[in-house]
């Protein structure tokens, strides 16, 4: 139907529905849920990185006050099914095989060794330090040099080597043609340090295994319950129509909290085998250590550049430390080399990558996982422009690909649609570029340094269809009797708002009130199969719940048209109520309409009364999000303590739903980047002791360090006719860390500062002004 | 196992008596023995703020305390801040500035408030973003947070003194 809605609520900043139960503490978070005869669990983990595990004792355990049970890894091994995890097991890799609980050796100081379940969490903790663990310590592999050194102990032995995928090299256009064409080629080696999602809320699962069904039901902290369920079933080896997976409020998880891992198949074993319902919440130390780390990836990057400031090509040479088991590790480099380009006109490519294993936490997803590409892409303009002694911007301005152009990436991704070029003139039109410089140079005469930096990238959320399909999105919808649209969703909200946003989009497009639509998620015995991540849901739920209240809509009218002998031409919902054109006195709410159908003989034979629909969303034409991220900065050299003094988004995210939960979402992004940049590092020692599993050595951006964030929103460009809803999740996150560091190297431009890394904590910042020698 | 000792104290406004270990933390007797799971862990130890509560009117970590340790007080939990099942000022005051994304930080951070508008009525954002340096979230970044208790003080101003409309526009960030 081509009729154009009212937009009442969406594009407003509605309040959100989720808020008065947060608000008064009765959200249900995973460890809130509780069952009759519940007991709890708690793991005995390595203290070493790599290590054979020659014998487990867990008899003074075993008699310990509160305790039912204690596994080790070949009891464990008995109890389920062999395969991939989590992540892995969404994108089935296997091998390397590995045990649940360690059977053989540990991997990673935090590797599973074994389950202790007692009657409270407080005396499984107690027994599980009186498990006795013998181990025949082996070298720790630390580095991607020593995994990818043919000396090194290996991690898995089936791998036959500790590199897990690569070396894979491809490239794109005639590279060597524009390399002999260039005037010059930069070069640097540019890396992003390991850092990782840190949810306020840790992991955690409440698995209830029914011995009279044989059905299990399990609540957890996850992003989507269709694929807990479908990795708990196999684990289990039970079918997948038995296990139920739940959830309601999940307190974060940015890209960590991806199908049933490790621990949560370990505790429904339990259950079944005990026959008890069994909680696990992951306490924060256990969480830093062995969650899932994000981001450690070293670029090596040449730019074939003129001396104008054309960039032609690029060679990119990716390492990506995975980490000891398989996540998105080997998988990662396959997105970066897609995207590395970004909105740039770059006309050959030459990408080469290598995923390695170590003897460190599992490589997981945060929050644009391949912003690597932004990151060294951007920071590479900056060198190029200081290597030809010309302004970043200038090198942008010159290289970006303009929405006229018409161009795809080289390496194939269409660019239709993109605003990167309109966001940086954006971004310079609120900025008083030259005051700033007149300021800086003030500023340097006095000893104090200021930066300015942006950067620019564009993210595929959902990308255009050309790009390929992200999977289409299921949903549902029915009216309940009292006329209230029940939608139920395939998103798993972990702090997107969706219980909000897609009801603005459903009462809109349905024509009713806000508080008339209902989104039920979190059940796989009833929601759509899905998953929120991936920045999809704008673009793939939001333009689900506007076709589907349309099919519902349709079908409402096609029913009332009979119920109020009217021509469906003069129908309409408003409000909740069918209206006939021109005879306010007809109107019927649709609680009445509802009500109507139960009544026999109200309507012919052949009118479809079952007020409910089912539709997939395909995507549409989809399209690009994107911006560019101006950050300007202060750094003390005396304490090497970076201000940051404004920070400015100009954002495009398509037509935008709810501005307030999209800046939202934008500001909780650029707060990631900066704790990346100036605090957030997972570090280990030489040996592979974690050294950041508490909140003293994991820092946190706090209030203190995030300053206010100005966000402005480019008019849409709509490239589909219906739908221009665009992701905005992880956009904040991709682009911050360069804004960044290109403001601080300016800043540090006296001083000859290259910045090559993304970690730029005050010590490191006093090493690269020598005011304090390197370690 | 150790031994239990009877333990009463008022929570919310209500008089509670539990037998507990002497070792459970305050979070896990109000979480577990009283059922009220507004208050959150989100460290166990003492960095996050997400267990916030009050003991006599002061605010207290929940994990950092033992059970045993607040016999006698009055407790004021998220539980305890609406008033006849309507949200408070500050309640509000968050809603209308989107204060929060997944939620899991927030009873902390509004017992801090609580805590920090009872004593000072009309802080600068300064003072809001200092007072709240103790409270990690991850998902806004902070400025929602920040608004909205500035705006819970401002409302509160102009519902106990004649001030006109509201004081707090939304903010231009400088
Ligand atoms: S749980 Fe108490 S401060 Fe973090
Ligand atoms: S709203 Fe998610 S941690 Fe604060």
């Amino acid at each position: 139907m081509a009729q154009v809605m009212a937009q009442r609520f969406t594009g407003t900043p509605v309040k959100r529905a989720e808020d008065p139960r947060i608000l008064t503490g009765r959200g249900r978070y995973v460890d809130d849920v509780t069952f009759p005869g519940m007991v709890h669990a708690a793991f005995v983990r390595s203290p070493l990185a790599h290590a054979r595990v020659v014998s487990v004792d867990t008899s003074a355990a075993k008699a310990a006050p509160g305790v039912l049970a204690v596994y080790t890894g070949p009891e464990m091994e008995a109890l389920i099914e062999p395969g991939p995890y989590g992540m892995a097991a969404m994108m089935n890799i296997w091998p390397p095989a590995h045990s649940l609980l360690a059977t053989d050796k540990v991997r990673l100081v935090g590797d599973l060794v074994a389950l202790v379940v007692a009657e409270t969490r407080y005396l499984a903790e107690d027994a599980a330090e009186l498990v006795e663990v013998e181990y025949d310590p082996l070298p720790a592999v630390m580095t991607a040099a020593q995994a990818l050194d043919p000396e090194s102990p290996l991690i898995f032995e089936d791998l036959g080597s500790n590199v897990l995928a690569g070396p894979k090299v491809t490239t794109y256009g005639d590279v060597d043609r524009v390399f002999a064409r260039a005037d010059r080629v930069v070069r640097a080696t540019i890396s992003q340090h390991r850092h990782q999602n840190v949810p306020m809320e840790t992991r955690g699962a409440v698995v209830d295994y029914r011995k009279d069904s044989g059905e299990v039901e399990i609540w957890s902290a996850n992003q989507g319950v269709a694929l807990v369920a479908t990795v708990l079933s196999a684990r289990l080896g039970i079918p997948r129509e038995k296990v139920r997976a739940r959830a309601a409020d999940v307190g974060g998880s940015f890209g960590l909290k991806i199908g049933a891992q490790r621990e949560e198949v370990a505790i429904a074993a339990a259950s079944r085998d005990l026959g008890r319902p069994v909680k696990w919440i992951e306490d924060r130390h256990e969480h830093l250590m062995a969650a899932g780390h994000a981001r450690e990836e070293t670029l090596e990057v040449e730019a074939a550049v003129t001396n104008d400031g054309d960039i032609l090509g690029l060679k990119v040479g990716i390492v990506v430390d995975a980490g000891a088991y398989p996540g998105l590790g080997g998988m990662v480099t396959n997105i970066i080399e897609g995207m590395v380009p970004g909105p740039y006109k770059i006309d050959a490519l030459s990408f080469s990558s290598t995923s390695v294993v170590t003897n460190k936490a599992t490589y997981v997803a945060y929050r644009g996982p391949w912003a690597a590409e932004t990151f060294v892409r951007e920071r590479l303009v900056d060198l190029v422009a200081r290597e030809l002694g010309k302004d970043p911007l200038e090198i942008r301005r010159r290289n970006l690909a303009r929405r006229e152009d018409n161009r795809q990436m080289v390496t194939g991704r269409s660019l239709a649609g993109i605003t990167a070029y309109e966001s940086l003139e954006e971004v310079l039109g609120r900025i008083d570029l030259p005051a700033f410089r007149a300021r800086q140079e003030t500023a340097r005469n006095e000893g104090r340094y200021l930066g300015f930096g942006v950067a620019t990238y564009i993210e595929p959320a959902p990308g255009t269809r050309a790009n390929g399909p992200l999977g289409a999105e299921q949903m549902r919808m029915e009216l309940a009797e009292d006329g209230t649209v029940l939608v139920y969703t395939a998103q798993m909200p972990h702090g997107q708002s969706h219980e909000t946003t897609l009801a603005q989009v459903v009462a809109d497009n349905m024509g009713v009130p806000f508080e008339g639509v209902r989104i039920l998620y979190g059940d796989s015995a009833v929601s759509p199969p899905g998953l929120t991540g991936g920045s999809r849901s704008a673009t793939m739920a939001g333009g689900a719940a506007l076709t589907t209240a349309r099919l519902l809509r349709d079908k409402v009218l096609d029913v009332a048209a009979h119920l109020l002998e009217a021509s469906r031409d003069d129908l309409r919902i408003e409000n909740g109520s069918v209206l006939v054109a021109g005879v306010p006195a007809r109107a019927m709410t649709l609680a009445e309409v509802v009500g109507a159908l139960r009544q026999p003989g109200r309507l012919p034979e052949d009118v479809d009364t079952e007020l409910k629909v089912e539709n997939v969303y395909d995507g549409g034409t989809g399209g690009w999000s994107g911006g560019t991220h101006c950050a300007i900065v202060e750094v003390d050299l005396e304490t090497g303590l970076v201000r940051i003094e404004r920070y400015l988004v100009v954002e495009d995210c398509g037509e935008v739903i709810n501005p307030a939960i999209v800046d939202g979402q934008i500001r909780g992004g650029v707060a990631q980047g900066i704790g990346a940049v100036l605090l957030e590092r997972s570090a280990y020692d030489a040996e592979g002791n974690y050294l950041s599993s508490t909140f003293m050595d994991y820092l946190l951006p706090t209030s203190m360090e995030i300053p206010s964030i100005e966000v402005v929103h480019l008019e849409p460009v709509p490239l589909d006719p219906v739908v221009n809803f665009r992701g905005v999740g992880e956009g904040g996150m991709i682009c911050t860390p360069a804004a960044v560091c290109n403001a601080i190297e300016d800043a540090l431009a006296p001083f000859g500062v290259r910045v090559l890394e993304q970690h730029l904590p005050p010590a490191r910042i006093l090493e690269l002004v020598g005011v304090i020698e390197p370690e | 196992m150790s031994d239990v000792v009877e333990v009463s104290f008022t929570v919310n406004g209500v008089a509670r008596s539990v037998s507990v270990e002497p070792r459970k933390t305050l979070a896990d007797v109000l979480r577990e023995d009283l059922g009220l799971t507004g208050t959150h862990l989100g460290c166990e130890h003492g960095v996050c703020g997400a267990c916030t509560v009050l003991v006599n009117g002061s605010s207290a970590r929940s994990c950092l305390m033992l059970g045993v340790q607040a016999h006698g007080a009055e407790i004021t939990t998220i539980e305890g801040l609406s008033v006849d099942g309507e949200l408070n000022t500050l309640q509000q005051a968050m809603w209308e500035s989107h204060g929060f994304q997944c939620g899991f930080c927030t009873p902390g951070f509004l017992m801090q408030i609580t805590a920090l508008l009872a004593e000072e009525p009309n802080p600068t954002e300064a003072q809001v973003r200092e007072v709240l340096s103790g409270n990690l979230c991850r998902c806004t970044g902070y400025q929602t947070i920040v608004e909205g208790a500035l705006r819970a003080a401002a409302s509160a101003r102009s519902a106990t003194a004649t001030v006109r409309g509201s004081d707090l526009a939304p903010k231009e960030p400088a």
